[in-house]
C-alpha cells in the first residue's frame, strides 16, 4: 500500500490488521464498526452465533415480556374483599371570578365556580347502591384522559401560583368545604356543614365590632388517617391563608379586607369572624367553597415554612411540599404521579358520603340522606316528581388521568378504549365530534357552557362613549345569522352577560337589542339611533328594495360635535387562534363601514389584544372572551368604575354611578334572594347601556364510552369537565 | 491539538453569548411585553413577583435589564418556572432530557443505520429496482407531512391493527404499583446504553491494540454476549417489565421517525460512496481480486462515512431538544413539548433555561465533530 493509492482509512481493511495502531486509528475504525453491522455476516460460523443469539434474545425478550404480562395482571386483579363504595363527592372547587380574558387553550386558570360537592343527576335517576366491582375480582379503573400534565400534588400551590385547570380536574375534590352547589341546579346546600349557619350578627369583641356566624358540622366525617374532620381544620386552614397572604385564587376565597378569624366553639361548632359585612361573594359563595386542609398535616409543614424567612421563601416552601400522602376527606386519595404521564388516585373506603341517596324534585326541594347518617331537606316540602336522584360511590376503585399530547391523541385513545372519558375545558372540536358522532360505543354529549364572547368598547373615546353608537352597533350584528348560517351552530347567540345555561341567575327578560330584525329594519334602526344622537351623513345608507343587502352605503357620517367619525380598530383574535371571534369580527367591520362607520377589524395574537386592552387601554373596541363564575358577582369586576384603571377589568372605562349603585349593593347583599333580583336588574341596565355587546358563546361537547361507564346525569352547564368527570358517581357497566 | 480546543472554547464562549443575547431579544420582540409579564403574573405571589422584578432587574432600562439576564444566565441562575412553580428551571429541564434522549438517540441511530445500509446497497447497485424503490420511498416519506403521518401511523398500527399504544411512553396500568420513576427507568436504559458502547470499544480497542492474527473474529462474539447480558440483567431486575413497557411505547415513534429521515443519509451515504468508488484505491482492492462485498464494505463504504459520520453526530447532539411534532403526536412529554408549552404558557424562564441549553448543546456538536474529524481523518490537523 501506498500513501498514493490508499485512503487512511483503508488501512484498515480486512486484509490486516495492522500493527502499532494509534488511538485515532482505532477510533477510526469503532466508527465504521459501529456503522458497519452488515460486515457481521461475513463469517459462517459468526452468522450461526449470531443468529443463535437472536434466538436466545427472543426467548429472553419474551419471558420478560410474560413477565411484564403477569405484574399487569396481578395489578388489575383484586382477590380481598371488594372496596367499600367509598368514593367522594367532589369538595366544592372554591369559586373564582373570571380573572383572565377567556383564551381558547385549556391551559387558563380555573374559571368556573364551584365544581358541585354532591353532583345530582337528572336523566337517569339510578339509585345504585355504591358496590364497586360486579363480584368479579376485578378492578373498576376509571380511566380519564386529559390533555396537559399536572404541575403540582399540592392544593395551597394548586389554588396559588399554579392554578390551571388541570391541576383542578386532579386535585379538585379530595377535600371537604362547608357547603357546595347541587348537581344541576347548582343550589347553595351544606356539604361539611350540617345546616345552613346563622344570620350575620355585629357582635363586640374586645372593643371592636365584628360581624359572625356559626355553622354547625356534621359528625362523623372523617379524614382517610382515621381522625375526624373538626372546625379547627378550617380555622387552620383559612388563618394559614390570611397570614401567609397567599395568592391566586386565595384572595377571593379569603378575602383579607373581610374575614378576621375563625373560632372552634366545639369539634363540631365554628363560629367565623368578619371585618365587615360580607356579601354572599364574599362569604356564601367564596369562603363557605374553601377547601378544608387536616391540621394535623399541616400544621408542622406550615409551621417549618414560617421559619423559612421572608414572606416569599415561606410560600415558596409551603408550596413546594409534596403533598401526594396528605390524608384526603373526598371520596379519592392521591395515590401516584408519574411526571408527564399519568396520575392516579384511588378510592377512599372511610369517605363520608358513601351511599348518601340525593334526591331533587321538580317543585324545588332538595334532599339527601344518608343510611345511618345525617338527613337534610331545604326549599321546600318533598314530594311530587323528581328531577335527579342518585346515590354517591364512588364506585371506581381507582381513577387514572392519563396525559396525552393533543387532543387527537386523546381522541385516538378513546375510540380504542384506553380511556373512558376525556376532559377538556374546550370540550371537543368540530371535526373530532364528526369522528365520534355515531361511534360503536361512544356517545356524545352537548351542554351549555359558563362563558361568554364579546364587543366591548373603550368608553375614553368617542364615538364609543355614544350610547345610541353603542346600541347600532349591537343592531346591525346579527347573532343568529352568524351562528346558525356562517358558523353552522356550532355557537350560539348571546344577549344577556349571564350565560342561559346559569339558569338560576339568568335573566330571560333581558332586552334583546336586533333580535329577529331583518337586515333593512337592523339598517333603518341604526339610522334612526345615531340620528337621534345627532349623528348625520353626507349620504345616508340605503337598503335594496328586497330589503337584502345594502345598496348605498353611508357615506361621511359625521359625529355629533360634527366632526368626521374617527377611523376606529376592532382588536380581534385572529383566525389561528380562534376562528369565531375573527369571523365575527370580520363580520361586523362588513355590517359597520356599509352603515358608514369606518371600522377595520385587526385580526392578532391574544398577548397582544390584552396588553393593549387591559395593560395600556390603547384601543377602541376589542373582541375577547371570559370564562365566568356560577355566582355572577363579576358584573361588578367588569363594570364597576372602580375598576377601570391600569390593568383592571374595566378596561373599556365604563362609568356609570347608577350601576356602580347596584354593583356595590350586590357585593353587600347577604340574601339570595335580594341578590338575584340585583343580578336580574344589572343584567337588564347592561343590555341597554352596552359597555359590552354579548356575542355568542360555545356549547360544550364532550364523549364518552358508554359501553363502559354510565354516568348519573349528562346535562350539566359547563359539561362534566365542570365537574371533573363525576368520578364518585360514574358507575361501570 | 491543546491550542485548537483552547481556541475552540473561546469561540465557544463568544457564540454561546451571542445565542444568549439573541434569545433575550427574540423574547423581547414578541407581542406582549416581556418584562411587564414577568412582573405582573396574577399567579405569582406579590412577593415573588417583586422578588423577580429585583432579581432580573426589571425596573430597569433594557440595556441594564439586558446585563442582569447575562450574568444570571452565566451564573446559572435561569430562575423559577412560572408554569411548575416554584421548581427551578433547572430541575424541569432535567426531568425531561432522559425521556427524550432515550427517544431520540435510538430513533437517530436507527435511522442513520437504514439509511446507511441502503445507502451503501443502491450506490453499489445502480439502476436497480432497490435503488428505484429506495430513492421514491425515502423521498416520499422524508417530504411527508409529519404531524399527519404521525397520525396515520398510530391509526394504523395502534388503532386498527392494535399492535402497539397510542402515543406515551407508558402504560399507567403496568406502571400504577411500580416503585420507581419512569425518569429512573430512562436514566437506567441510558446508562446501560452507555456502558455497552463504552464496553464495545474497549473490546475492539483490545483486540485491536493486541494485533494478534486471528483475535478479530472475536471481537462480535464477545460484543453479541454482552448484548445479550443486557436484556438477561434486565430480566431479573426489580424493573426489566417497566423497561419493555417503554420499548414497546417506542416501537411506534422510532418507526416514524426513521422512515420520515431516513432518506437523508441514505441519499448522503449514496452521493459519498459514487465518489468514494472512483478512488484508485477501489480499482486497486478489486484488482487484487477481492470480493465484490469486501470492496464495497471495506474500502469504499468505511471511506464514504467521513460525511455520514459527522452527520450522525450533529443529528445525535440535536437530539437532545426532541421534536416538537412527534413529541407532541405520540404525547411523548420530552424537551420540545416543554418548550412548546413553555412557550404557550408564556413561562418565559423556562422558554430562555430550554433555548440557552439547546444552543449549548449545539455548539459541543461542533466541537466534537471538529475533534472526530481529527480522529477519523488523520490527513486533517488543526493548528
Amino acid at each position: 500500500m501506498t500513501g498514493s493509492i490508499v485512503h487512511p482509512l483503508d488501512a484498515l481493511d480486512s486484509g490486516g490488521i495492522q500493527h502499532g495502531l494509534t488511538a485515532k486509528h482505532f477510533l477510526a475504525a469503532i466508527a465504521c464498526d459501529v456503522l458497519d453491522f452488515g460486515a457481521l455476516f461475513e463469517v459462517d460460523w459468526m452468522l450461526h452465533t449470531y443468529r443463535f443469539s437472536m434466538i436466545i434474545g427472543l426467548i429472553v425478550a419474551t419471558l420478560v415480556l410474560a413477565g411484564c404480562t403477569r405484574e399487569v395482571v396481578t395489578e388489575v386483579v383484586v382477590t380481598a374483599t371488594p372496596d367499600p363504595a367509598g368514593a367522594s363527592a367532589p369538595p366544592a372547587a372554591p369559586p373564582t371570578t373570571a380573572a383572565r380574558p377567556q383564551a381558547t387553550e385549556a391551559t387558563s386558570t380555573p374559571a368556573s365556580s364551584a365544581t358541585p360537592a354532591v353532583p345530582a343527576a337528572t336523566a337517569a335517576p339510578a339509585s345504585v347502591s355504591p358496590t364497586p366491582d360486579a363480584g368479579d375480582g376485578v378492578e373498576n379503573v376509571y380511566q380519564i384522559g386529559i390533555s396537559a400534565d399536572l404541575t403540582t400534588t399540592n392544593v395551597w400551590a394548586y389554588l396559588g401560583p399554579d392554578g390551571t385547570i388541570w391541576n383542578q380536574y386532579v386535585l379538585g375534590g379530595s377535600k371537604p368545604s362547608l357547603y357546595t352547589y347541587s348537581a344541576q341546579r347548582f343550589d347553595w346546600v351544606p356539604s361539611l356543614a350540617s345546616d345552613f349557619p346563622t344570620a350575620l350578627a355585629e357582635e363586640p369583641v374586645d372593643g371592636q365590632t365584628f360581624w359572625t356566624t356559626e355553622v354547625p358540622l356534621k359528625e362523623g366525617v372523617t379524614w382517610s388517617d382515621g381522625a375526624p374532620v373538626t372546625a379547627e381544620d378550617f380555622a387552620f386552614t383559612a388563618q394559614t391563608v390570611a397570614e401567609m397572604q397567599l395568592s391566586g385564587n386565595w384572595p377571593s376565597i379569603v378575602d383579607p379586607e373581610y374575614f378576621d378569624h375563625a373560632e372552634a366553639l366545639g369539634p363540631h361548632q365554628l363560629k367565623i369572624y368578619f371585618k365587615q359585612k360580607p356579601g354572599l361573594a364574599r362569604w356564601q359563595f367564596s369562603l363557605a367553597f374553601m377547601p378544608i386542609f387536616s391540621k394535623a398535616y399541616w400544621e408542622p409543614v406550615v409551621a417549618e415554612a414560617m421559619q423559612a424567612g421572608e414572606l416569599t421563601e415561606q410560600q415558596k416552601v409551603l408550596y413546594a411540599h409534596d403533598a401526594s400522602d396528605e390524608p384526603t376527606a373526598g371520596g379519592y386519595g392521591f395515590e401516584k404521579w408519574e411526571r408527564g404521564a399519568f396520575a392516579e388516585k384511588i378510592s377512599n373506603p372511610d369517605y363520608y358520603f358513601s351511599d348518601t341517596v340525593v334526591t331533587q324534585y321538580a317543585s324545588g326541594a332538595y334532599f339527601e340522606t344518608k343510611p345511618g347518617g345525617h338527613e337534610f331537606g331545604a326549599f321546600g316540602e318533598t314530594g311530587g316528581d323528581k328531577s335527579l336522584e342518585y346515590t354517591v360511590g364512588p364506585y371506581a376503585d381507582s381513577t387514572i388521568y392519563s396525559i396525552y399530547g393533543s387532543q387527537d391523541a386523546t381522541v385516538l385513545a378513546l375510540k380504542k378504549g384506553d380511556i373512558d372519558f376525556m376532559l377538556n375545558p374546550l370540550g371537543l372540536s368540530r371535526g373530532l365530534q364528526e369522528q365520534l358522532q355515531g361511534e360503536d360505543g361512544l356517545t356524545v354529549i352537548e351542554n351549555p357552557n359558563d362563558g361568554v364572547r364579546y364587543l366591548g368598547f373603550n368608553f375614553r373615546k368617542e364615538p364609543m362613549s355614544s350610547k345610541e353608537f353603542r346600541q347600532a352597533v349591537a343592531t346591525l350584528i346579527d347573532k343568529e345569522f352568524l351562528t346558525s348560517t356562517v358558523l353552522q351552530g356550532v355557537a350560539f347567540p348571546m344577549y344577556a352577560m349571564v350565560p342561559p345555561g346559569n339558569q338560576a341567575w339568568y335573566n330571560a327578560d333581558v332586552p334583546e337589542i336586533g333580535k329577529g330584525m331583518s337586515r333593512a329594519e337592523r339598517v333603518a334602526r341604526a339610522v334612526e339611533l345615531l340620528k337621534s344622537a345627532g349623528f348625520t351623513w353626507e349620504t345616508e345608507p340605503r337598503v335594496s328594495e328586497d330589503g337584502r343587502f345594502v345598496e348605498q352605503r353611508g357615506e361621511g357620517l359625521k359625529m355629533p360635535n360634527g366632526e368626521p367619525i374617527p377611523a376606529i380598530d376592532i382588536l380581534a383574535p385572529s383566525p389561528g387562534y380562534d376562528p369565531l371571534r375573527s369571523t365575527f369580527a370580520i363580520w361586523i367591520e362588513r355590517w359597520l363601514n356599509e352603515v358608514g362607520i369606518p371600522v377595520h377589524a385587526d385580526l392578532t395574537g391574544f398577548n397582544l389584544i390584552v396588553e393593549k386592552v387591559f395593560d395600556q387601554q390603547d384601543f377602541d373596541m376589542w373582541i375577547l372572551g371570559w370564562g365566568l363564575s356560577l355566582y355572577p358577582d363579576y358584573l361588578e369586576s367588569f363594570f364597576h368604575s372602580r375598576h377601570s384603571g391600569l390593568q383592571g377589568h374595566n378596561a373599556g372605562g365604563y362609568n356609570n354611578p347608577e350601576f356602580d349603585k347596584l354593583a356595590d349593593q350586590l357585593l353587600a347583599e347577604t340574601d339570595v334572594e335580594a341578590a338575584r333580583q340585583l343580578v336580574f336588574n344589572m343584567q337588564e341596565f347592561l343590555a341597554e347601556d352596552l359597555p359590552y355587546v354579548p356575542l355568542f358563546d360555545t356549547p360544550l361537547v364532550e364523549a364518552y364510552r358508554s359501553d363502559r361507564i354510565k354516568f348519573p346525569y349528562t346535562h350539566s352547564l359547563g359539561g362534566l369537565q365542570d365537574a371533573s368527570g363525576l368520578t364518585t358517581l360514574v358507575q361501570f357497566k | 491539538m491543546t491550542g485548537y480546543l483552547a481556541k475552540r472554547a473561546g469561540q465557544m464562549a463568544l457564540t454561546l453569548f451571542l445565542i444568549v443575547t439573541l434569545t433575550f431579544f427574540l423574547v423581547q420582540a414578541q407581542p406582549g411585553d416581556y418584562a411587564t409579564f414577568y412582573a405582573l403574573n396574577p399567579d405569582l405571589p406579590a412577593e415573588v413577583r417583586a422578588q423577580i422584578k429585583e432579581s432580573f432587574g426589571l425596573d430597569k432600562p433594557l440595556w441594564q435589564q439586558y446585563l442582569v439576564h447575562m450574568k444570571n444566565t452565566f451564573t446559572g441562575n435561569f430562575g423559577v418556572s412560572f408554569g411548575h412553580f416554584p421548581r427551578p428551571v433547572l430541575d424541569v429541564l432535567a426531568e425531561r432530557l432522559p425521556r427524550t434522549a432515550v427517544l431520540f438517540l435510538t430513533a437517530t441511530a436507527v435511522s442513520f443505520y437504514v439509511g446507511f445500509f441502503l445507502g451503501k446497497a443502491i450506490a453499489w447497485r445502480r439502476g436497480g429496482v432497490l435503488e428505484y424503490a429506495a430513492t421514491i420511498s425515502g423521498a416520499t416519506l422524508f417530504t411527508a407531512f409529519t404531524p399527519a403521518f404521525g397520525l396515520m401511523m398510530i391509526w394504523i398500527f395502534a388503532f386498527k391493527l392494535g399492535w402497539l399504544p397510542v402515543g406515551k411512553f407508558l402504560d399507567p396500568l403496568v406502571w400504577r404499583g411500580a416503585e420507581v420513576s419512569a425518569n429512573h427507568v430512562f436514566s437506567y436504559m441510558l446508562v446501560t446504553g452507555a456502558a455497552f458502547i463504552a464496553f464495545a470499544f474497549l473490546v475492539l480497542f483490545f483486540f485491536r491494540r493486541s494485533g494478534r492474527i486471528g483475535s478479530a473474529p472475536l471481537v462480535r462474539p464477545v460484543i453479541a454476549v454482552a448484548a445479550l447480558a443486557i436484556p438477561v440483567a434486565w430480566a431479573f431486575s426489580d424493573i426489566g417489565y417497566l423497561a419493555l413497557d417503554i420499548l414497546r411505547h417506542m416501537i411506534l415513534p422510532i418507526v416514524t421517525l426513521t422512515l420520515i429521515s431516513f432518506a437523508g443519509t441514505m441519499l448522503l451515504t449514496r452521493n459519498s460512496m459514487l465518489e468514494t468508488m472512483r478512488e484508485d484505491y477501489v480499482m486497486a482492492a478489486r484488482a487484487k481480486g477481492l470480493p465484490e462485498k469486501v470492496v464495497r464494505d471495506r474500502h469504499a463504504a468505511r471511506n464514504a462515512l467521513l460525511p455520514v459520520v459527522t452527520s450522525l453526530v450533529y443529528s445525535l447532539i440535536f437530539a437532545i431538544d426532541g421534536s416538537v411534532i412527534i413529541e407532541g403526536v405520540f404525547s411523548w412529554p420530552g424537551m420540545g413539548m416543554t418548550l412548546l408549552d413553555a412557550v404557550r404558557s408564556e413561562d418565559l424562564p423556562l422558554v430562555m433555561g430550554s433555548m440557552v441549553f439547546i444552543g449549548l448543546f449545539s455548539l459541543l456538536a461542533h466541537v466534537i465533530v471538529d475533534v472526530l474529524y481529527v480522529y477519523l481523518d488523520p490527513r486533517i490537523r488543526y493548528q
